[in-house]
């Protein structure tokens, strides 16, 4: 399969006392989402602020939509124009209403449409079943509405893509199915042309909105690729303890238990447990990534 | 189209079955398309990846044809086309059989010997 790219990183580094992130290549399709995954303190954020243009402090090239440079971003209105960040801390100010953020938006973004904001606005259900509160200020919201509120500001604004820092993490289970059904919405209406890239701690909750799959640990990209792929890369096996120790030296990561193992084993591998009393199962987004996660952890 | 998350049996291969099926059937015109990628994923509410490699797995059975920018359209069916169907299965499922074998050390003769014997049960 051929695809463009939204993003291309080439060696990108930033320090900090005791962290170096370090992406020496990294590539956000186009026209798909894409989840990065990664322990707290693996530097998701960091890189997100990075690609999304808050941070300037890094080294590396980065490319957008195959045309423009992380140079162009800052010089013109157009990567900008085209990115709409959401961030998990609030960066509206505590003070400012509701309405003020609709009038604030309008300004500095040319596509911004009022009347989308507040269809999403009650869309996402900010104030359930009741009119729009324009005087409500930022921080007499929960953190769940503060979320609704971020999201809605860039929905409402003609993008080429999303860069979600931790969008499901205040959202109750309900908001976030809904959170997959506007992200799905996006891509389906950007024909190609929309690309989603989020942060989450619970791919589970993404399995089924994610076509690519980014995993950091340690300021590294340990493992990135399309869903389908890694399903095909990764068999999860299941197996008698008997075999356990046999298989503990081929299997990529294992957990034994009394009555039996049950581990990742790459599909390459498969072959070296010819003989053994094994079930293989394809394995779930969220099995790969905490395998990946595991072999690469030093929480040992 | 009904998508299991649990039947152990991959989604993307669920709706390449699905739509087989119904192509097979004559439920689609020669030349008519599929639904876009994008828009399926969203109406059965699975990623984007996934119908992608779900049709590209048609294309490859031949039974429909990319167009770039447009999607994909379904190909003329005809019984010449069906048997090569037929035939594909066949040599893969002998392959899993040639594959098994090789573990188990039989060789050649008596994977033969295996095939004729089981010829001879379906007949009788």
């Amino acid at each position: 399969m051929e695809f463009s790219n939204a993003i291309e990183v080439k060696n990108l580094t930033k320090k900090y006392s005791g962290f170096l992130l370090d992406v020496p290549e990294l590539v956000i399709p186009e026209g798909f989402s894409t989840a990065l995954v990664g322990e707290n303190g693996a530097g998701k954020t960091t890189l997100m602020n990075i690609l999304s243009g808050i941070r300037l402090d890094y080294k590396g090239d980065i490319k957008y939509f195959g045309t423009y440079t992380d140079k162009d971003r800052e010089n013109g209105p157009e990567v900008k124009e085209k990115i709409g960040y959401v961030g998990s801390n609030a960066y509206y100010f505590p003070q400012w209403t509701i309405g003020n953020i609709k009038e604030l938006s309008k300004l500095l973004f040319g596509s911004f449409d009022a009347e989308k904001f507040d269809a999403i606005c009650e869309e996402l259900a900010i104030f359930p079943g009741q009119p729009i509160d324009y005087s409500k200020k930022n921080s007499a919201l929960s953190e769940g509405n503060k979320m609704k509120l971020r999201l809605a500001g860039v929905l409402a604004r003609d993008t080429e893509m999303l860069i979600l820092d931790e969008p499901a993490s205040p959202l109750d289970p309900l908001m976030r199915d809904k959170l997959c059904q506007i992200i799905r919405n996006y891509i389906d209406e950007g024909d190609g042309k929309h690309t989603a890239f989020y942060s989450t701690h619970d791919i589970a909750d993404m399995e089924n909105v994610t076509d690519y799959v980014i995993i950091i640990e340690h300021g590294t990209v340990v493992e990135q690729g399309f869903a389908e792929d890694l399903k095909e890369k990764y068999v999860l096996v299941k197996g008698e303890s008997s075999d356990a120790d046999k298989a503990k030296e081929i299997l990529y990561t294992m957990n034994t238990g009394s009555y039996g193992f049950e581990g990742m084993c790459l599909a390459e591998n498969l072959d070296k447990l010819a003989g053994m009393d094994i079930i293989k199962e394809t394995p779930t987004l969220s099995q790969i990534c905490i395998a990946v996660m595991k072999a690469h952890s030093k929480l040992g | 189209m009904k998508i299991s998350q649990s039947s152990g049996v991959p989604i993307y291969q669920q709706i390449a079955d699905s739509f087989k099926e119904e192509i097979l059937a004559g439920k689609y015109k020669d030349g008519e398309y599929l639904p876009s990628i994008r828009g399926l994923a969203k109406d059965l509410k699975i990623s984007v990846i996934t119908t992608m490699k779900a049709y590209e797995s048609l294309e490859a059975e031949g039974l429909v044809t990319a167009m770039q920018g447009k999607g994909y359209y379904v190909n003329a069916q005809d019984s010449e086309m069906l048997k090569e169907q037929h035939m594909r299965k066949v040599e893969g499922s002998l392959m899993e059989a040639i594959k098994a074998a090789k573990i188990a050390d039989l060789n050649d003769k008596e994977l033969i010997e295996i095939l004729e014997a089981l010829l001879q049960m379906e007949e009788d």
